[in-house]
Order: structure tokens, then C-alpha cells, then sequence
């Protein structure tokens, strides 16, 4: 006979749980990310990156 | 003059220009041209062959494989590729963000299209094809079968476009009048129109819930529905992307009414909307990886080739569009819809064609009838979209 075991992290779907918990953080994590500009990214309205390229010089 | 009269000078009127319109215009020997001519006159002969003596004079279908690359690439891929029109007309006429105004017609005539000829495709593939009006007229109606709804829904959605891309037919032809009162049905249009695409692209997914036993259990799931949908909104950015991409380059003496920073940000919103899609398709498939403890079965060929699906053409391309969008890269945009959509012509022909009946010893091979079919429906959607673009007020003008 097979016993329920709430220390098995599959019977008790933790690991799907914690898969959950990530995603949530990593989601607010993404979300942030792609609200902001990277360090090297030209100005909005630039034409390339040769312009940033050329600012940072 | 009475009102008769007005009509049928009005009529006469509509149907020389339209003549007048049919004439072909600019070059005809171009590559595109030299390439698709024969592919299609090719296909054209063998459809005769199709509907004279049966799928089995063309293609490698049998009882066994009874879907094949009709079915798989132009359905059920086509369908995918097409849902930009709805995401776009919802982030535009429903949330209201301008910025995209400038795509909305092209988007919405390349998913008519899309169904027009890629659901349309569906008719080649039936045995008996006059039974496809069945679902309309009601004679043996299956209620409870998915296929009843998708049948039903890419009717009504290919009407709800039409109606979506009429103001512009109307515009063509110069019918203001007409042209004000299909304006005004274009918002209620819209919201159908969502509402059927979200059913019915998880619908096409739904179809294969009856096939467990055949499918693979890496892509099988009770959730494949809601996995359609999902994939189906970051397919559609993606191809706006490449159809954009092309489009500019192909059309550029017809686009210009925006400039090219404002392309540029249609292009970054479209990767922001293309990469947290993403995000969340490839959340769902570690979730079920879990769920249906998948790791025992990825040590064989069907492991490697799932996780080139999953994590080659969907965790790699989303990681691409954050980037490219945090650090304003459009190049690496575009490169990454290319393999965004490559991710999900895999994924529907795994599930459809490669995957199905993974265990048999002979497996399908589509004829090659059956791919200058594919090539051949494919062109012909090219040529009817060159001709309304280069006629119609599809794009801004200069």
C-alpha cells in the first residue's frame, strides 16, 4: 500500500510551487527590465548605435 | 435624377474602375514573379489531380497519417502566423495605443489573407470536400466536436475581417458614404473578432486532445489549448516583424508616412509584447515538464529535438527581444522573430505531422506534390497581398 508523504516534494507538487514563486519574481524581474535602457543603447530617435558609440567617446 | 438611376450610374461607375484596377502593373520579370509562376501553374495541375482522383494520387496521406503538411503547415501553422490581426486590433481599438495605428490595415490584410488561403486550405485536405458546408447548414451537426467551433469560428472571423478591411475597399473605390458606415462597425467588428480568435486558436489545439495515445507525451497535454493560444500572440508580433521587415523593403516607395524612429518604436513595443509572451509560453512548459515529470524522457532523439523547440526557438529568442529591446537593437529583433517563428512552425508540425505517431517504424514523408501544393498557396497569398497594397490605401501615405 502506498502512503501520502508530505516530505516528498513531487506528492506534494512543491516543486511546481516553487516554479511558480520564480516566475512571479522573475516576471516583476523582466517587466523592470525591458522598462528601462541599457547603458549603451543610443537615444530614441538615433539612428544606430554608431551614435552611442560615438557619445561615449 | 432619381434615386435608381444615382445607384446604377454609381455601380457602372465602381465596376470600370475596379476593371481598370485588374490591369497588371509594373515589371513582370522579376525574380519573385519567375520563381512563383511555375510553382503555381505546378500546383494548379496537381490540384486537378487532388480533386479527379483523390488524396492518394498526390499525397502520402494514408488511415494511418491522416493529417499531413495541408493540414499542419497551412491550417494549423497558417492560423498561428495570422494572429497579429487580432493582438493588433486589440492593443490598438481596445487599449487605445495610437502608436501602432499605422500597421493595423496591413495586419489586418495579411491575417484575411492568411485565412482566406491558409484555412482555406483545409478544403484540399478533406476527402470529400463538398462537406465542408455541412457545420453552416446543419445537416449532421456535431455539437460537442471542437471541429464544430473552429469551423464555425474561422467563418465568422474571416467575415469579421473582411468587415475589419472594408473601410479601406470602400475607400479604394471611393464610396464615402460607404466607407463612414463600415468605419463605424469596425470597434464591434474588433471585439468579435478577439473574442473568436482566443477561442478558436486554442481550438486548433483542442483537435488534438481526442489524439493522446498518438502524440508524443512531450507534446502532448491537457493544456495544449491554452499553450495554442499563448504561442499564437508572440507568432503573430513575430511575423509583423517579418512581414514589416520585408514590406519596408519591398514597398518602401508606398510606406512613408511614418518616419524612422517612429518604425522603430512600433518595432521595440512589438519585441517588449513578443518577449513577456514568451516568457510566460516557455513558464507553461517548464510548469508542465514538471508537472508530467518530462526529464525521464528527454535522454532519446524526441529529448533533444523538444528542448531545440523549447529552449533553442523560445527561451533563446525571448532572452534576444529583452536584450534587443533594453539595448534599442533592431537588427537582433528581427533576427530573433525569424526564430521565434521558426519555434512555432516546429511546434505545430511536431505536433501535427513529426511527433504523431512517433512510434510507427514508416513514418509520413509529405509528397512532393504536396509541398509545391504548400509553395503554391503560399505565392498565391503573396500576389493577391501585392495586389491590394500597390492598389489600395493599405499603407500610409507620403
Amino acid at each position: 500500500m502506498e502512503f501520502y508523504t508530505y516530505v516528498n516534494i513531487f506528492e506534494q507538487k512543491g516543486l511546481e510551487y516553487l516554479l511558480l514563486l520564480s516566475f512571479l519574481a522573475l516576471f516583476i524581474f523582466l517587466v523592470k527590465y525591458l522598462s528601462g535602457t541599457g547603458k549603451n543603447a543610443p537615444v530614441p530617435g538615433e539612428k544606430s548605435s554608431t551614435a552611442a558609440r560615438a557619445r561615449k567617446r | 435624377m432619381n434615386n435608381t438611376a444615382v445607384a446604377t450610374s454609381e455601380f457602372s461607375r465602381v465596376f470600370r474602375f475596379v476593371l481598370q484596377e485588374l490591369k497588371p502593373r509594373g515589371k513582370w520579370l522579376t525574380p519573385f514573379n519567375v520563381i512563383s509562376i511555375p510553382v503555381i501553374l505546378a500546383g494548379l495541375v496537381i490540384l486537378y489531380f487532388r480533386f479527379v482522383y483523390g488524396l492518394g494520387s498526390v499525397t502520402n496521406l494514408n488511415q494511418y497519417y491522416p493529417l499531413g503538411i495541408w493540414i499542419g503547415f497551412d491550417v494549423v501553422t497558417g492560423v498561428a502566423l495570422a494572429g497579429g490581426a487580432y493582438v493588433i486590433t486589440f492593443v490598438v481599438y481596445v487599449m487605445r495605443m495610437e502608436k501602432y495605428h499605422s500597421i493595423v490595415r496591413v495586419t489586418v490584410l495579411n491575417g484575411l489573407l492568411a485565412y482566406i488561403f491558409y484555412a482555406g486550405a483545409l478544403t484540399l485536405d478533406l476527402g470529400r470536400p463538398w462537406h465542408i458546408i455541412n457545420p453552416v447548414i446543419g445537416n449532421s451537426f456535431g455539437y460537442n466536436s471542437v471541429l464544430f467551433l473552429v469551423s464555425w469560428h474561422f467563418l465568422l472571423y474571416m467575415i469579421t475581417m473582411a468587415v475589419e478591411f472594408s473601410p479601406v475597399v470602400a475607400e479604394w473605390a471611393k464610396l464615402e458614404k460607404v466607407r463612414k458606415f463600415l468605419t463605424r462597425l469596425t470597434l464591434g467588428a474588433v471585439i468579435f473578432g478577439i473574442t473568436l480568435s482566443i477561442l478558436h486558436q486554442s481550438g486548433l489545439g483542442a483537435l488534438f486532445l481526442m489524439a493522446k495515445p498518438k502524440i508524443h507525451p512531450l507534446w502532448y497535454s491537457e493544456f495544449i489549448p491554452i499553450l495554442f493560444f499563448v504561442s499564437s500572440i508572440y507568432a503573430g508580433l513575430s511575423m509583423i516583424v517579418f512581414e514589416g521587415t520585408i514590406s519596408h523593403k519591398v514597398f518602401k516607395n508606398l510606406i512613408g508616412g511614418h518616419d524612422g524612429h517612429q518604425y522603430e518604436e512600433i518595432i521595440l513595443g512589438l519585441a517588449k509584447g513578443a518577449a513577456i509572451t514568451m516568457f510566460v509560453y516557455y513558464f507553461f512548459q517548464a510548469l508542465l515538464f514538471v508537472h508530467e515529470k518530462r526529464w525521464e524522457l528527454i535522454t532519446d532523439f524526441w529529448g533533444y529535438w523538444y528542448l531545440l523547440e523549447v529552449i533553442g526557438l523560445v527561451l533563446i529568442p525571448c532572452c534576444m527581444f529583452a536584450y534587443a529591446v533594453r539595448h534599442r537593437k533592431i537588427g537582433l529583433i528581427k533576427v530573433a522573430s525569424v526564430l521565434a517563428l521558426l519555434g512555432i512552425v516546429l511546434n505545430r508540425l511536431n505536433v501535427t505531422v513529426i511527433a504523431f505517431r512517433w512510434y510507427d517504424v514508416s513514418k509520413y514523408y509529405p509528397s512532393w506534390e504536396e509541398i509545391v501544393v504548400t509553395l503554391m498557396v503560399v505565392f498565391t497569398e503573396i500576389w493577391v497581398f501585392r495586389w491590394i497594397v500597390t492598389r489600395m490605401p493599405v499603407f500610409e501615405k507620403k
